[in-house]
């Protein structure tokens, strides 16, 4: 019992806190708008969702409070009574945290005090549907009973699906069932047949061909978007993934790439109007260059070096591209317009569809470069040289050289993103290269799995493909981010779909940083 | 991997910090000859109104490296979030100035007179007060939360870690706070425009009781610092821990205990910091700590990481530099933070061990 008044204590604290946050950071109304997008009500942004919704997205929270409340071990040979103390605890301390916030929100805003100068995301009407519509003192006290009655439920509700045999043999017979699905030996035939593993590539490529003609400019844009992540995606997988040097400033070769590519093609501020393969073969050339010469006195001192450098590289030359001292070789913060489009045979391919296949062709030849460096003997040097450079040394690889290609390598793949990016927006300003590109790369590299190449095509739909969806969390975006990272790094490090060469020495941290 | 190309590749390699220390440093001569005795654009008193806003601004760069040497020192990380500890001090100290301008405190003299106006001293020491808790407590719930199941873990992924909360704690505070920029108002006494005049060749330079207020009390800080890591128990604590964790442990030093200790003063620091910025600057938004926060951690290199005397030196340092650079190199005033951080890549170029010479046991290397 000790142990669930604990549990239910704490749990009822970190979800007080989150609640709140929520609340302050006007999170409280878009919650409800998303609950509201399930059940297949728009609501525009800006706007109130109706009330109900908003009960809806409050008593998830609860039961998720009363779920986890309840989700730890307990003492005790029957689950069910500490269970339920625990989630009553978990509610109360949390409803008891939002009712305090709502009085004095309530309060303020009987009295007219408009909070917004101070705290922007709350508006009187936001305050108003926190306390259901009612005055201060009724709407606190029902957020209170509602937290509380959630958690309650909640807790409940995890003990049941926990204890109940059927439940439980449900769920053990479905993920039997799936398991005996993919090990049966008819599935390892069939995925080891030839004929149907070019059947299954046929499908993909058919696909590939078919959809960019189908599904529409705002499709090929969002989805051009996700491929050119992928590309950046598989770029720092090299340096990062595999050779485990952290470049925080990625965007630094992205925005050397992009520049390249627009002042030789267009038609201002150089007049130089170049063929675009040529171009793009020098943007490419010119990022893996820079990469080389941040690499050069870099890469033999401690890891965590390179990232903060190129952290500052990222913020050199964006600053570098708005100042004024740059304004005439660089067009300076306005930007390069009428960047040039891809040509071939003399015939100008430029529409979204004729891009899209572009794209694809350079996810392919990307992806596929990376395939087979990752099975080469350099691709194992760069995890050598990651999982233990002492050892790697030792087995005769020069650490500092091979640390120097993998950061090469992927200052060019990023070129060559930039590249396509400039190219296809026919415009690239200072402002497309903030530093958010590359935290954006960073996350989606770590969050599809570190080091693994589906991980990075999963990443990339998942974090730019996925806010195009969910167009209502557009400004949470960043938040959302911070908490994946932290939350990844802590649960699972090795992302979603982790790698499958096993992390030999995993949880020592790597030694012999220093050269 | 060995093979000829890349043995040439590392010769080269070796050769680049001589060759691009040489060049940098021509260059950097023939530019400050070319605007200190060819072109003479400024006179004295602008170089030393630089000069002192440098100093100001060194002491705060410096009490934010602080923060970073010593959890470097100790836990081999860049805590990459210490930028926004810093910011949410600041913002503490803001919203206690404007909560006490709002209680009035009114005499028959003047009655329009707000608490903050009547007890400036009181006012000013609660700021400091509310935001060294507030930078203090989120730098305590930083480590426990975020960074301390993480002990074991490979350094990388403690850095990731470490972006992902500066990450969180910027969005967080743009998004519960606004993104626009805040005006802080200062007590009428500590007001910005106001301070004692010295005349240097026939101009007058203003030296502004906010810039000695800010310079005194970091100095005061950085004084107290170290003795507390000097002279006392836990400061020997956190040398023992910053030299070699297992045996500390062994030798009965709570560990946890230290490190939770060690972000605690860290954050004091920064939040001591944030407050200045708020009093001296009189800007605050949520991006406030960011440029800071990496300029100091190119402090904290600059003088030599997990070195406290180091970090105190490479400060000042770094905003002499930062100020005085444009000017003295001829180039526009909006390449400021260029110069900060080409001295960190120049830094690790040419000495990458910092000046004071780095300090971390040989286990972490």
């Amino acid at each position: 019992m000790k142990t669930a008044t604990r549990n239910g204590f704490q749990t009822g604290i970190t979800f007080g806190v989150i609640v709140v946050t929520m609340f302050l950071i006007g999170f409280t109304v878009i919650g409800a708008a998303l609950v509201a997008k399930i059940f297949g009500t728009s609501v525009s942004s800006g706007s109130i969702p109706p009330l109900p919704f908003f009960v809806i997205f409050i008593s998830l929270v609860g039961l998720w409070n009363g779920a986890t409340a309840a989700r730890r071990p307990l003492t005790g040979a029957d689950e069910f009574k500490p269970a339920l103390v625990a989630g009553l605890l978990a509610g109360l301390v949390t409803g008891i945290f939002s009712a305090v916030v709502a009085l004095v929100f309530g309060m303020l805003a009987a009295n007219k005090i408009d909070v917004r100068t101070y705290l922007v995301a709350i508006s009187p009407e936001s305050i108003k549907m926190y306390l259901f519509g009612q005055d201060a003192v009724t709407g606190s006290l029902l957020s209170l009973v509602l937290l509380t009655v959630s958690s309650v439920a909640g807790s409940a509700l995890a003990v049941t699906l926990r204890t109940n045999a059927k439940v439980r043999g449900f769920f053990q017979k479905a993920a039997e069932s799936y398991t005996n699905a993919i090990h049966s030996e008819r599935a390892i035939k069939l995925r080891n047949n030839p004929s149907a593993r070019y059947a299954f590539l046929a499908l993909v490529a058919a696909a590939l061909i078919i959809l960019p003609r189908t599904w529409g400019g705002y499709w090929n844009y969002v989805l051009g978007t996700v491929g050119i992540y992928i590309i950046l995606g598989l770029g720092l997988n090299i340096i990062t993934g595999w050779a485990g040097q952290l470049v925080i400033g990625y965007v630094a070769f992205f925005a050397v790439g992009a520049y390249t590519f627009a002042l030789l093609t267009a038609p201002a501020p150089h007049h130089l109007m170049w063929n675009f393969w040529l171009a793009l073969i020098l943007g490419v050339l010119a990022a893996g260059i820079s990469g080389l010469l941040i690499g050069l006195p870099i890469l033999n001192l401690r890891g965590d070096y390179l990232a903060i450098v190129t952290l500052g590289a990222a913020e050199i030359v964006r600053i570098l591209l708005k100042s004024d001292l740059m304004t005439p070789y660089t067009a300076g913060p306005r930007g390069i317009r009428d960047i040039g489009g891809p040509t071939l045979f003399g015939r100008s391919f430029t529409s979204d569809v004729d891009f899209m296949y572009l794209i694809i062709i350079a996810v392919l030849v990307v992806s596929f470069l990376a395939y087979r460096l990752q099975n080469s003997r350099t691709g194992k040097a760069w995890v050598a040289v990651n999982q233990d450079e002492t050892v790697a040394r030792a087995t005769g690889i020069n650490a500092y050289t091979s640390k120097l290609l993998a950061l090469a390598l992927s200052a060019a793949i990023a070129g060559l993103a930039g590249a396509l990016f400039a190219s296809r927006n026919q415009f690239t300003g200072p402002d497309d290269h903030q530093l958010m590109v590359a935290i954006n790369v960073i996350c989606l590299v770590i969050v599809g799995g570190i080091g693994n190449i589906p991980g990075v095509f999963l990443g990339a739909f998942a974090l730019k493909g996925l806010p195009e969806v969910l167009r209502e969390i557009e400004n949470y975006r960043m938040l959302v981010f911070g908490i994946l990272l932290i939350v990844m790094m802590r649960l699972r490090p090795e992302g979603f779909l982790p790698a499958k060469r096993p992390a030999l020495e995993k949880n020592t941290p790597p030694s012999g940083q220093e050269a | 991997m060995e093979n000829k190309a890349s043995s040439h590749l590392l010769k080269y390699g070796r050769l680049v910090r001589p060759v691009a220390g040489t060049l940098i440093g021509l260059f950097l001569v023939w530019r400050l000859f070319t605007v200190l005795v060819i072109e003479r654009n400024f006179s004295a008193d602008t170089w030393v109104r630089f000069g002192l806003s440098g100093l100001i601004l060194g002491g705060m760069y410096a009490l934010i490296a602080i923060g970073y040497t010593l959890v470097y020192g100790i836990m081999f990380m860049i805590n990459f979030a210490h930028g926004e500890v810093m910011m949410l001090g600041a913002f503490g100290g803001y919203f206690t100035f404007e909560l006490l301008r709002y209680i009035p405190a009114a005499t028959p003299e003047n009655p329009d007179l707000n608490f903050l106006n009547a007890h400036p001293i009181i006012s000013v020491i609660l700021a400091f007060a509310v935001g060294i808790f507030v930078s203090a407590t989120v730098g305590f719930f930083l480590e426990k939360i975020a960074y301390r199941p993480l002990r074991k873990a490979p350094r990388l992924i403690l850095l990731i870690t470490a972006i992902g909360a500066s990450f969180f704690l910027q969005n967080l505070s743009m998004l519960a706070f606004g993104p626009q920029r805040k005006n802080i108002i200062n007590p009428d006494i500590l007001d910005r425009g106001t301070g004692w005049t010295l005349t240097i060749s026939g101009n007058p330079v203003l030296i502004s009781y906010t810039g000695v207020f800010s310079l005194v009390l970091s100095a005061l800080l950085m004084i107290g610092l170290y003795i507390l890591v000097m002279r006392t128990k836990l400061g020997r604590a956190m040398r023992a821990v910053a030299q070699d964790k297992n045996t500390a442990y062994l030798m009965g030093v709570d560990v946890d205990d230290v490190i939770s200790k060690t972000f605690i003063i860290s954050g004091v620091l920064a939040g001591a910091a944030g407050v200045m910025w708020d009093i001296h600057m009189g800007l605050v938004n949520h991006y406030v700590g960011f440029l800071p926060g990496i300029k100091a951690f190119t402090a904290a290199v600059m003088g030599g990481i997990g070195n406290i005397p180091g970090a105190m030196l490479g400060g000042m340092f770094l905003g002499i530099l930062e100020s005085l650079g444009p000017a003295a190199l001829g180039i526009d005033f909006q390449l400021k933070d260029v110069i900060a951080f080409s001295i960190l890549v120049l830094v690790l170029i040419v000495r990458p061990s910092g000046i004071l010479g780095e300090k971390l046991s040989e286990e972490k290397l």
